[in-house]
């Protein structure tokens, strides 16, 4: 088991570093260079642009100036060129409305996608199935700006209700259940627009799982001991087809990461995605080399924690 | 299985009650009525250190944070700020080979000029020195002359810059700051001149990365001769030079000791000024709070906090404006119309600071020739554009200057929208219609590409209807859109280009030298069309040192018609600004001239509808005759 | 008394098309992705000999901007006075091509590094499964721009790049499936008589993973159809004055509380075509993995 996880973590810290150098020379390669000063700037010299470039180390080759941002990313002294500050204290900042929003949302796909798989599973081929495979391929369809804008366009127009950021301007000077609900609102309006997909997803892999699996003999066996159906849904089917609950977790999160950059942006809601963004269009370097440090650091605990947890669950996997 | 039920089913249906509770709760959310001013933000600043940063979001904050030794008042004259008085003059010596010839030429200039004289003269050693009431080289350079020809020939002076012209005299203009008394920082301690001496040498500290830097460059010295009086010495006269003291003043007792590199995390993003309001709070990417600062020079603001709240884009701020999240709303012109009629809105229009224009590449041979530029110019239906595109909110360009501007010249006359005109002008220039449309000229298409940036829907737009404009005249237009990074570097910064959509947005000076100057067309530089003309180069020189106020305006008036006529660029338009506010949310005390408070509701001023929004007050928190008293 | 009929068997891909006929909602969604491709088809040929139904889409006409569904103008005008209807006949057959050929190069992609991955199996399986796990790591937005910086916002470049940030799907499943049917008996009699590799995956592999090779192609469409709208919305899309249905809803946010039909329309059309796709390639999926 130890030997396991350690050949894992080896195998991540290699993986990221190949992931580090190949984002970096992407984003570099890319024609563009960082320009902090917003618009053509009749007041920004020559001199203070090749300034700023040598603070940036930009005047150097770009292997050298992968080593440097490497260097500063673990000395903890990698500052963004956009204000000069230290770049994981941005990322800091950003990752627990990060965490927040995509937990609510994997929370909601899996509880949701669960329950629409298991009730179409178990009416597998009748309407009911029917039905819920064609409102899990709606939620697949759905472009997921379009759904945000016509929720703010009901929500804005017609109800007068704030969507934006994490809580209401001027909630502070409420009580503190009213506060409460109000960030729980701001909450899981983006995680429930951004949950959809994950929602379909979810319900399509497990009620495909689940046929599988009630397809076994075991169940068949179950069935003609006399076991109440319901008993031998979820305590012998759902039980067994576990793990899209525990690889969906593994699965979701890249995808929620960069999914996020539409909705954060449409709520204007301070994630990671919107910071990644902005870092693109800014050419941030070391913005961006970080915070793909980060995510992908991210992305390999998660699927690391996934095969742990479904090795727990189920008996019979052997990690080798 | 009891438990696994509970929670395949208790969950979701946990997560929906909590929905349906929260949004409830958002529709009955009476946010209490604060004293506070909210404002939307587009771009978040990238730092509140104000020599640090050039972007419209981080002035806007930190003009509420920090003053300036001058600013503009409503009407943009120059008014003190944390200076009450200012007196410029000038230096100009005189070198000679021996002290006796200078004595010789002091005695020349004290007979040959009329009482009284013009300056006040000493001597020292082999120089003559005179201190005159004015700084630029006219008086000077007569000087001069009335000593050349009275025999006497000064010594020149090495060039101020390698590779230069000698001088054959030195001109120093010299400004004397007489700062306010009483300021005091946020935190406590005195302002004092040691914070503008200070500030000067930041700017200057290559460390320190400043884009102001080129506004200072001229500088010689600045001395603090005692702690409320500063003086500057220039190099030679350069008229804008008063104007770069409108930059904020750095406190010298929290960074005069603190290396540069320290500041992003111990001063940038806590600042601390003189001005009205001081820093609160900063959620990134969320919200930054300011609190009134009780102990303003000028009395307590009546608003208790303004906060900043960053929005991503336009469409996000109008959804918050409609919620009342935010009270301003800078709406775009094709909005503005449903408004005008609605009684909840008060609305401030004025044409902005900035120019829309198309620069054409003079580097292209297509179009070098005058006659070609000025069809194009014809062919294009600008005042349509005005009409479709702004919804009539905006004016056609005439230049390089915008309406607002105490140096505009209202008399010059933009080109008509006339496509006969333009054709024929086309035909002279040689391009003949070819066999698809398209004119030709020795064997060569009228073809070009016309860039512009995305995410910006006017340009694009204009980008759409010069294309179909100019195909009438038989012109092929192709458009290619980039972002914005990728223009700068790939075209604009080496100058390889066709044409290219964009606009200038200007402050309120009249020095445009890195724009059209023929010696700034290197890559990276400001005149990336490669404009060159001997007479604007002279104007524009010219202007840089001209400080006499109808002087000014003549000089910029020439300047404005040559560089129209010649058509470096098709003028388009200055669009006019809007801003929507909830009607009677805000009311404006303000201090008047003679030390009383002005009453009156927000209005528009030359200056803009924000002028002295530090005075604004919210009705339902009236200001307190006792609560103020007008100092100094 | 029963009666003995003979009948020809059933090759398994006419039994595949009858469970799928079978299906309702196979049947409508196919019913609705034959007319859009009518439509795309149609409006394409007829601007080809420069007809233009009902408008031309780059049309600009700045005194109707911004019209309501209405006799004239059936799904409204935009900013610039252009018909929104015209403008997304033209912008169906960019996305449908957009779905194709993006899903022909990550199928092109995938199914070769499934294959070599699936049939040779150890260490070449091993390299090759960890960097579709390395490429998964990656936001695929930033990917997606960086590449469409670099090579220019054309339409080519746009769906070879789409295309190539969503072959790791592919890939997994027919590494899979090769991996499965590599222990088939007539598999292992062809390696035992010699022959060679290549011809065993085309020959006798392929043909048989086929089936959810295909299911992954009809998956896959919509994916890129979805994946172009987005980009379009960002900004990224496909250049004016051609039409896209994510670029008009691009260019209409901005007009979002006062143009309804701006955003609804190539919304709805992105979701029906993208739902027919899916249904369809669900229903085949069923279809193939049925055991009746």
């Amino acid at each position: 088991m130890t030997s396991f996880i350690l050949r894992r973590l080896g195998l991540s810290v290699v993986l990221l570093f190949i992931i580090s150098i190949v984002s970096f020379f992407i984003v570099t390669l890319t024609p563009g260079s960082p320009y902090p000063w917003g618009e053509l700037n009749p007041k920004i010299s020559a001199e203070v642009k090749a300034n700023f470039r040598k603070k940036f180390h930009l005047d150097r080759p770009l292997h050298e100036q992968y080593a440097l941002i490497m260097r500063d990313l673990f000395t903890g002294d990698l500052r963004s060129i956009k204000d000069d500050r230290p770049v994981m204290s941005r990322i800091m900042e950003r990752l627990p409305a990060t965490l927040a929003l995509n937990f609510t949302a994997i929370l909601i796909s899996l509880s949701f996608g669960t329950l629409l798989g298991v009730y179409a599973a178990r009416n597998a081929g009748r309407w009911q199935d029917m039905a819920g495979s064609f409102i899990a391929f709606l939620f697949i369809a759905l472009p997921s700006f379009w759904i945000s804008y016509l929720l703010a366009i009901v929500l804005v127009k017609g109800f007068h209700v704030p969507i934006l950021g994490t809580h209401s301007y001027g909630i502070e000077f409420s009580n503190p259940f009213a506060a409460g609900l109000d960030t729980l609102w701001h909450l899981l309006l983006p995680a429930t627009v951004l949950a959809i997909g994950g929602i379909a997803a979810q319900s399509r892999y497990l009620r495909a799982t689940m046929i599988g699996t009630l397809r076994e003999d075991y169940i068949r066996t179950a069935r003609a001991k006399g076991l109440a159906e319901e008993t031998v849904l979820y305590k012998h089917a759902l039980r067994n087809s576990i793990r899209p609950l525990v690889t969906g977790i593994g699965m979701l999160l890249p995808a929620l990461i960069s999914g996020a950059v539409i909705v954060e942006n449409i709520f204007a809601y301070p994630g990671m995605g919107r910071l990644g963004y902005e870092a693109v269009l800014e050419r941030d370097y070391p913005t961006l080399v970080a915070l793909n440090f980060v995510v992908a650091a991210l992305v390999l605990l998660g699927n690391l924690l996934s095969d742990l947890l479904y090795a727990a669950v189920d008996p019979r996997v052997r990690l080798e | 299985m009891r438990t696994l039920r509970l929670f395949l089913f208790g969950i979701p249906a946990a997560l929906l009650v909590l929905l349906v509770a929260a949004f409830v709760n958002a529709t009955f959310l009476s946010v209490a009525k604060k004293n506070e001013m909210s404002i939307g933000t587009l771009g978040e600043p990238s730092t509140l250190n104000p020599i640090q940063q050039a972007d419209s979001a981080s002035s806007q904050v930190g003009g509420l944070i920090f003053n300036g030794l001058i600013k503009y008042n409503q009407n943009l004259e120059i008014v003190g700020d944390l200076a009450t008085k200012w007196e410029l003059s000038q230096e100009t010596t005189f070198q000679f080979a021996t002290e006796e010839e200078a004595r010789k030429a002091n005695f020349t200039l004290g007979t040959i000029l009329t009482r009284p004289l013009p300056f006040e003269d000493t001597l020292q050693g082999n120089a003559l020195i005179l201190r005159l009431k004015e700084p630029g080289n006219k008086l000077s350079e007569d000087l001069l002359g009335e000593l050349m020809s009275d025999g006497h020939h000064p010594l020149p002076f090495p060039p101020l810059e390698p590779g230069g012209k000698e001088r054959p005299f030195k001109a120093e203009p010299i400004i004397r700051f007489t700062l306010r008394d009483g300021v005091r920082w946020h935190d406590g301690a005195p302002f004092t001149s040691a914070d503008v001496a200070f500030t000067y040498r930041a700017i200057m500290n290559e460390k320190v990365a400043s884009p102001r830097r080129s506004d200072f460059d001229l500088v010689d010295s600045v001395e603090t001769p005692d702690p409320r009086t500063v003086v500057v010495r220039y190099k030679k006269p350069f008229s804008p030079a008063l104007l770069s003291w409108m930059t904020a003043i750095l406190p010298e007792h929290l960074l005069g000791k603190l290396d540069p590199a320290r500041w992003p995390e111990a001063y940038n993003r806590a600042p601390v000024g003189t001005g009205p309001f001081k820093f609160g709070e900063w959620k990134t990417n969320e919200f930054i709070r300011l609190k009134k600062n009780p102990d303003y020079f000028l009395g307590s603001p009546w608003l208790d906090s303004v906060v900043f709240r960053v929005l991503p884009d336009p469409l996000t701020l109008q959804l918050a404006f409609q919620t009342r999240q935010v009270d301003f709303w800078n709406v775009d012109p094709w909005a503005v119309k449903g408004l005008q009629g609605d009684q909840r809105f008060d609305l401030f229009s004025a044409p902005g600071n900035a120019y829309n224009y198309i620069g054409w590449n003079l580097r292209r041979p297509m179009f070098q020739d005058l006659k070609v530029r000025q069809a194009l110019a014809q062919a294009v239906n600008v005042p349509q554009m005005i009409k479709y595109i702004l919804y009539g909110h905006g004016v056609q360009s005439t230049g390089i200057f915008t309406p607002q501007m105490w140096f505009f010249d209202p008399l010059v006359k933009p080109l008509s929208h006339d496509p006969e005109a333009a054709k024929k002008l086309l035909d002279e220039a040689g391009w003949k219609p070819g066999a698809d449309g398209i004119r030709v000229k020795e064997g060569k298409r009228f073809s070009f590409t016309l860039l512009a940036n995305n995410g910006n829907e006017v340009r694009r737009d204009i980008a759409t209807l010069v294309q179909d404009d100019l195909k009438q005249v038989g012109i092929e237009v192709k458009v290619e859109i980039y972002e914005w990074a990728v223009l700068l570097k790939r075209f604009v910064n080496k100058g390889e280009f066709d044409a290219i959509v964009l606009g200038w947005g200007l402050g309120y000076d009249f020095d445009q030298y890195s724009i059209w100057h023929s010696s700034q067309t290197h890559p990276e530089e400001l005149n990336f069309v490669g404009f060159s003309n001997t007479k604007v180069d002279h104007l524009l020189t010219d202007l840089r040192q001209e400080y006499a106020r109808p002087e000014i305006i003549r000089l910029a008036a020439e300047l404005q018609q040559t560089i129209y006529g010649q058509q470096p660029y098709l003028f388009l338009f200055v669009p006019e600004g809007t801003e929507v506010m909830w009607k009677g949310a805000y009311r404006l005390r303000h201090p008047g001239p003679d030390g009383t408070w002005i009453d009156e509701p927000v209005h528009m001023t030359k200056a803009g509808w924000s002028y002295d929004m530090e005075w604004f007050y919210r009705p339902e928190y009236p200001p307190t005759a006792k609560a103020n008293s007008i100092t100094r | 008394m029963s009666t003995v009929t003979a009948t020809i068997p059933e090759t398994p891909t006419a039994r595949v098309l009858k469970r799928f006929r079978a299906d309702p909602m196979a049947r409508v969604s196919v019913v609705i992705i034959i007319l859009f491709a009518l439509l795309a088809g149609g409006t394409a040929l007829l601007s080809c000999t420069g007809v233009n139904w009902p408008y031309d889409p780059n049309l600009t006409s700045l005194e109707q901007k911004l019209l309501p569904p209405s006799p004239s103008h059936w799904l409204g005008t935009d900013n610039l006075g252009r018909d929104v209807l015209s403008r997304m006949l033209h912008g169906a057959s960019i996305s449908l091509t957009v779905g194709l050929i993006a899903v022909a190069v990550s199928l092109g992609i995938g199914v070769v590094v499934g294959a070599v991955a699936g049939y040779f199996g150890g260490k070449v399986d091993q390299i090759l499964m960890r960097s579709v796990d390395a490429l998964l790591c990656f936001p695929t937005f930033f990917l997606i721009l960086t590449a469409v910086a670099l090579l220019g916002p054309s339409l080519i470049n746009i769906v070879v790049v789409i295309g190539l940030v969503s072959w790791t799907g592919t890939a997994r499943l027919v590494r899979g499936e090769f991996l499965t049917l590599r222990e088939t008996e007539y598999v292992k009699s062809a390696r035992v008589l010699g022959q060679r590799a290549w011809t065993i995956i085309t020959r006798h592999i392929l043909p048989n993973a086929a089936a959810p090779i295909l299911v992954t192609a009809v998956l896959g469409i919509p994916d890129a159809i979805l994946s172009e709208a987005g980009l379009s919305f960002l900004g990224f899309g496909v250049q004016p004055p051609q039409a896209t249905w994510g670029n008009i809803i691009a260019d209409g946010k901005t007009y979002l509380l006062d143009g309804w039909w701006l955003i609804l329309f190539p919304g709805l059309a992105i979701l029906v075509a993208s739902l027919s796709f899916y249904l369809a390639g669900d229903a085949l999926r069923e279809a193939a993995e049925s055991r009746s």
